[in-house]
């Protein structure tokens, strides 16, 4: 993953709508999205077993390149305003370098319930890898389950058309 | 390499979808891939027009209501029920087209298959490489760029912007859940509307059954997974209603 080619890049400005401005705002994050995509996020990445022959749990994947060290030149980051999202409140901070993400952390995290720091502590490190992955994933489509053809407008295959349609 | 046609992509409206192709024309001028594009997309929409459900006046449907007999129709209607019976002794009968209410319905499995014809015209026609996406399910030949391998996204069940994992891909790959249309998949042993999955994914040699077979992990999850371990050549990524994962370990993740 030496670069992030220009199709991800788009597929992750559409992605990060709702959740992170950087990209028109630099030095002003926005908040999560929606609480019920954080609360789906919490349970996603957990790998029970399966109890099933021949079915294997799958091995949590790791954050991918989280690990940029801070402060290098060419280096910003920002921290977005306080929001709710269901569960308490939190922040995102986001490393930028050029115009590709480094890292995203959470630095503000004040929750409910002692259940709502559980689901937090699980919600967080999920999305950090996803906003990560979802960037930093060179692919050439998408698999999923079937959008109508008015939902493909809305889909990553078409910010990946897009970008290759002459 | 220099003299390489550069790669053309392709969008087209068809069977209550889009499907997209990214095609690697390879020596082969753009002429012959625009051409061939044009014929994939002929097949398309002619599967389209035999295979509708929607469609009172398509062969299916005057099978399904009993206004036709299989003889009576293009013979791809025969062929598919066939691909359908295969797939459904595959499945343990957890894909079963003839357990569907209003008759048999084999929209599970035929637009996997109709990719699939689209896919064979462009190899046909000698394109380099080609992915045709299927509104979501993915069939391909070749390789993208020298040496690499098609890498997949698998859509993120609760975010349409964000993937769950990424895979390589050397021929086909399906994905079956019930968050871009809601609940309608039927679990054929009970005849009720089920889902065992947020997400099912199945890779293997034809798309057609891979996309019976994450039609039918979608709605039997775990049994399917267990199913789908001890067929050759397929292999099943399931991501549970609570969000936890399991795979029957053959899929290249990348």
């Amino acid at each position: 993953m030496k670069r992030a080619p220009l199709f991800v890049l788009a597929g992750t400005a559409a992605g990060l709508v709702g959740m992170l401005s950087f990209h028109t705002r630099p030095l002003t994050g926005t908040a999560l999205a929606s609480p019920a995509s954080q609360t789906a996020s919490g349970s996603h990445g957990q790998s029970p077993g399966t109890g099933q022959t021949g079915a294997t749990a799958r091995k949590s994947r790791s954050a991918g390149s989280a690990s940029v060290p801070a402060g290098p030149a060419g280096m910003r980051s920002a921290v977005g305003a306080t929001e709710q999202y269901g569960y308490g409140q939190l922040a995102v901070k986001v490393s930028v370098r050029g115009n590709r993400i480094t890292d995203v952390t959470v630095p503000v995290i004040q929750v409910a319930e002692q259940y709502s720091q559980q689901l937090a502590s699980q919600a967080i490190p999920m999305l950090r890898s996803e906003v990560l992955s979802t960037q930093t994933a060179r692919i050439n489509g998408v698999s999923g389950a079937t959008y109508t053809s008015e939902a493909y407008a809305a889909s990553l295959q078409a910010a990946l058309d897009k970008l290759h349609v002459k | 390499m220099a003299t390489d046609t550069p790669a053309v992509s392709h969008a087209e409206a068809v069977m209550g979808t889009v499907v997209s192709f990214s095609v690697v024309p390879g020596s082969q001028p753009a002429q012959s891939a625009a051409r061939a594009i044009g014929s994939a997309c002929a097949a398309l929409h002619r599967a389209d027009r035999v295979f509708s459900t929607w469609d009172p006046q398509s062969p299916v449907s005057r099978l399904r209501r009993g206004a036709a007999t299989l003889g009576e129709l293009p013979a791809e209607v025969a062929q598919v029920l066939d691909l359908c019976e295969e797939a459904r002794r595959a499945s343990g009968g957890w894909f079963d087209p003839w357990s569907i209410p209003g008759g048999v319905d084999p929209t599970g499995l035929v637009k996997g298959w109709a990719v699939e014809q689209a896919l064979d015209i462009l190899r046909a026609a000698g394109m380099a490489a080609a992915m045709v996406n299927g509104g979501g399910d993915i069939a391909v030949f070749g390789a993208p760029e020298p040496g690499q391998s098609w890498r997949i996204g698998i859509r993120h069940p609760w975010r349409a912007d964000a993937l769950a994992a990424v895979i390589e891909v050397t021929t086909a790959v399906a994905t079956s859940g019930s968050y871009e249309r809601g609940l309608h998949l039927v679990n054929p042993f009970t005849g009720q509307p089920s889902s065992q999955a947020a997400s099912a994914t199945v890779t293997g040699p034809s798309l057609a059954f891979a996309d019976a077979f994450a039609t039918a992990l979608a709605v039997g999850g775990d049994a399917v997974l267990a199913v789908l371990a001890g067929l050759d050549g397929y292999e099943g990524y399931l991501i549970r209603p609570d969000g936890g994962e399991a795979d029957t370990g053959g899929i290249a993740f990348g």
